[in-house]
């Protein structure tokens, strides 16, 4: 756990103007076995210290490596932060005032996570899963199998006399196995396990997994055996996966406050229908559904304590995901969505969990509902526009051939124009299932949680004719 | 700049030879550390202002030791003597437990070498002028542009690669470098987002002067109404060289490097001086190049990287396999592989290239998913055109392209004369038949 010497450097110096003063520490493993041989076995730890000064609007900034119990190192650093401020507001010359102060608030959040967890053990399980596929699946042409972990440790001071001390920990296995099509060719799918919680908590037993590993090589035969989509406009039902990756591309960029101002498509759009009106969007803080979300944050990295931040209410856009600067400007409340990913990183508005809240149809229903559509069930990636027009990588679907599944899909994409295809979304599933793994770029990448039902929408398919 | 094996600041030298000492008296075999001190200095404009100077100090070590072929590796980014030994004891846990790996190893040893480039210190005052020259520029010739973020950033770093081999290389570099994110906007209509970043040596270059820059921003100008068609047909994709960076990068991974011949999905592996693409294509990895500041002259295992061909006339003549990678496949350790890529410089000119086109798209970027392990891609096209009959018409969205990444090496029928660089990569237009190009 990350000592407090912050306070003393601020017991001994205090704040000198608005300032932000975090230690941090991203401590990873990862294990990755490729074919039996162990390809990638390491552990890092990311710690340093960094401060941001704000003055007259002009930002300073400046972090080091190395943390410790020295209050004088601390004060170099925020000297170099404040000297930067200085040397952009005398050529800018902004004027603007301090931001508003929060009201004093100390927290503690999620260190009870932070146990020590050895190499060994992620190696062992990697280990366990990796024999269990090169012995129940011998005719694979590849399997790999990769943990990871990344726990994330902050402490926060801000000269508006904000403590916060958070551990979110993450921990994910993931498995590609590889066969081969009747024409030769090499046929992928890989599943993600795991989520919030440090290693020992999410893979207590390689056991407990084996019944995903068999599940996931039925689901690899049938795609093997699989067909290609028909190209362009289908009817689709996207279930939880997809639903979460399109809130958070497709939506979630275009309502980030500094993409509005450049000009993206949630500026003009604001207070207008979107989406049907079974459509309901929300950037979740910390909890929702009565259990934490993937990424829980507390209080962000600007100090702000964090809540849920409604984007899309019955259809009509009604948010923007913020930091205290856009915040001020546009004249709304922040929300907590400035959020750093390493010591060395300044916060940028970034999404928590963005989730579409869940409708009240049943699944099967939709399924029903469909005479000659797709069932798209995993996602492998995704990217956004400022127009609003997206596209995701589909692993794995279905065709829907009068109400009924019918043979799966090999690899495909789907895409659309965010907001149009929203609008065609007139089924919504009764229920949310969230996905642990993403990461988000946007200068740095950071940990995001996505969350959704399945939704019937309209949308373009992208396959070979 | 190539020279006699010296570490600037002892600090580095003083670190690996702490942790080769503890590699070898915890009872290792081998082990190597890649040891470097770095300062980065940025100069960033988001939300419509210049917004922050940013300072980063940063010490970082990767240690890697074997005990009999099993395999440790650790991350810390700290010089501490404690963290160093700390690390050390942690990364042999990790061995000890390791399944053992034949394939591992470390480099062999070699001439002991030096590499220096560029300014140690960043000029802040010309960074300030160069991004508001760049504002004022862009405000001036393309005034619907809207930037979501420029950032302009000095980065200088010594690193030193040390094993027991007794392997020393080490590198110093001091370069600039510009990246950004930017649309263009009017009257409430945006178009698709476009970047680009560029490498370069003096940060008093006007930004705007290479065609490329100009060439994108006029690009995206052009994009805020586009056009959409329904159905789909099978036509020419005209590649611009910042996209076909990308496919590039997707070929090397499904095809050349570790990952792929391991797993043995590579559909090259036994394809070595075979004929994989059409006779113009030629691609090279290169270690130096005078268009080319960012290409760095040392492997991440330990090796001085030289110019290497990978495909010559579209025969491929080298794969791009680390040391691991070669052992594990039995085969040969490349000369490079990295990732600053040359494309030879056809003998079409450009105009003609787009002349040649009856029915296709020119594609300014591709956003799509990775490709699947045969090389199956499909995605859409962003920043792109209409072309026909050999001219340049409407811009596009909503349009979708589907290909295998082989097919579309093999079915290369024209390779421009023009070329772009962004100072990692030196790259021409390239046309390609028979891709399927679909619409709405």
């Amino acid at each position: 756990m990350l000592q407090d010497h912050l306070q003393a450097y601020v017991t001994k110096y205090g704040f000198s103007g608005y300032t932000e003063l975090r230690a941090q520490q991203n401590r990873n493993r990862s294990v990755a076995m490729l074919n039996g041989s162990l390809i990638a076995n390491s552990s890092g730890v990311s710690r340093g210290v960094s401060a941001r000064v704000v003055k007259g609007g002009a930002y300073g900034f400046a972090s080091a490596t190395g943390y410790g119990d020295d209050p004088e190192a601390i004060a170099r650093i925020v000297a170099t932060a404040s000297q930067n401020a200085g040397f952009l507001d005398r050529r800018v010359q902004r004027g603007e005032p301090d931001f508003l102060p929060n009201r004093p608030l100390t927290r503690k959040d999620g260190l009870e996570h932070d146990v020590a967890v050895e190499q060994s053990y992620l190696l062992d399980m990697v280990d366990e899963l990796d024999s269990y596929i090169a012995e129940r699946f011998p005719r694979l042409l590849s399997r790999r199998v990769f943990a990871r972990s990344l726990d994330m440790e902050k402490l926060l001071y801000t000269s508006d006399g904000i403590v916060a001390h958070s551990f979110v920990p993450r921990s994910n296995v993931y498995i590609f196995m590889t066969t081969q099509d009747k024409d030769g060719q090499p046929v992928e799918l890989y599943k993600v396990l795991g989520g919030y919680g440090n290693f020992l908590e999410k893979f207590k037993n390689a056991e407990d997994f084996f019944e995903n590993l068999e599940k996931q090589h039925e689901l690899l035969m049938q795609k093997a055996d699989g067909v290609y989509a028909k190209p362009g406009i289908q009817t689709v039902i996207l279930d939880s996966d997809l639903a979460g990756i399109l809130a958070h591309e497709a939506v979630g960029h275009t309502v980030e406050a500094d993409f509005v101002q450049t000009g993206s498509v949630g500026g003009p759009m604001f207070g207008q229908q979107v989406a049907s009106e079974k459509v309901s969007l929300v950037d979740i803080a910390h909890s929702a559904f009565g259990e934490l979300a993937p990424v829980p944050v507390f209080v962000d990295d600007e100090g702000t304590p964090a809540q849920d931040q409604m984007l899309i209410e019955n259809g009509i856009l009604t948010g923007y995901m913020h930091n205290k600067e856009s915040a001020r400007k546009f004249g709304h409340k922040a929300n907590g969505n400035a959020r750093a990913f390493d010591f060395s990183d300044e916060p940028l508005i970034r999404m928590r969990n963005t989730c579409i809240l869940p409708g009240t149809d049943k699944l099967e229903d939709m399924i029903a509902s469909v005479e000659d559509g797709y069932l798209m069930t995993d996602m492998n990636n995704g990217q956004a526009d400022s127009t609003g027009e997206f596209m995701f990588g589909v692993p794995l679907g279905y065709e829907i051939k009068n109400g009924k599944l019918g043979r799966a899909l090999k690899d495909t994409t789907v895409s659309g124009v965010a907001f149009e295809v929203l609008k065609t979304a007139d089924m919504v599933s009764d229920t949310v299932t969230w996905t642990n793994s993403g990461m988000c770029g946007k200068k740095q990448m950071i940990p995001v949680g996505m969350g959704g039902p399945a939704i019937k929408v309209k949308i373009n398919v992208g396959g070979r004719a | 700049m190539k020279q006699e094996f010296e570490v600037k600041d002892k600090a580095i030298l003083d670190v690996a030879e702490l942790i080769l000492n503890e590699i070898s008296s915890i009872g290792a075999d081998e082990g190597e550390t890649w040891v470097s001190r770095s300062v980065l200095t940025e100069l960033y404009y988001e939300q419509s202002k210049i917004s922050m100077v940013r300072t980063v100090f940063s010490d970082n070590v990767s240690i890697k030791l074997l005990k009999d072929k099993r395999k440790g590796t650790i991350r810390l980014n700290s010089f501490g003597p404690t963290d160093i030994q700390k690390a050390v004891a942690e990364a042999w846990q990790a061995a000890e437990k390791a399944a053992p790996d034949e394939a591992e190893g470390i480099a062999e040893l070699q001439e002991n070498l030096s590499f220096s480039s560029g300014e140690k210190e960043p000029n802040l005052d010309l960074m300030y002028q160069q991004l508001t020259d760049f504002l004022e520029d862009t405000r001036r010739d393309f005034p619907k542009i809207s930037f979501d973020s420029i950032g302009i950033e000095h980065q200088y770093s010594e690193k030193l690669y040390a094993n027991t081999n007794g392997v020393r290389l080490s590198e110093e570099q001091g370069l600039y470098q510009l990246s950004n994110m930017f649309m263009a906007r009017d009257e409430g209509k945006t178009s698709s987002f476009n970047y680009f970043a560029t490498i370069y040596k003096n940060p008093a270059d006007r930004v705007t002067e290479p065609n490329r820059v100009r060439r994108l921003l006029s690009e995206t100008e052009q994009q805020i109404e586009t056009e959409q068609f329904e159905g789909s047909f099978v036509g020419d994709l005209v590649i611009t060289p910042g996209c076909l960076q990308d496919i590039l990068w997707f070929i090397a991974d499904t095809y050349l490097q570790d990952g792929a011949l391991i797993s043995g999905t590579s559909p090259w592996k036994e394809r070595l001086n075979q004929q994989v693409a059409s006779p113009l294509v030629n691609i090279s990895l290169v270690a130096e190049h005078p268009e080319l500041p960012g290409a760095s002259k040392l492997s991440g295992d330990g090796y001085v990287v030289e110019n290497m061909k990978v495909i010559e006339n579209g025969v491929l003549k080298n794969f791009s396999l680390s040391r691991y990678g070669a052992s594990k496949t039995g085969m040969q350790r490349s000369a490079n592989n990295g990732s600053t890529v040359v494309f030879n410089q056809g003998e079409t000119p450009l105009e003609e290239l787009l002349a040649g086109v009856e029915k296709g798209i020119l594609l300014g970027r591709f956003s799509g998913g990775s490709p699947s392990p045969s090389g199956d891609l499909s995605g859409v096209a962003k920043n792109s055109f209409l072309v026909e009959n050999g001219k340049v018409t409407a811009p596009l969205s909503e349009v979708m392209i589907a290909g295998n990444l082989s097919d579309m090496l093999r079915d290369t029928v024209a390779v421009s004369q023009e070329r772009e660089s962004s100072g990692y990569w030196l790259l021409p237009w390239i046309r390609v038949s028979g891709v399927t190009i679909s619409g709405k």
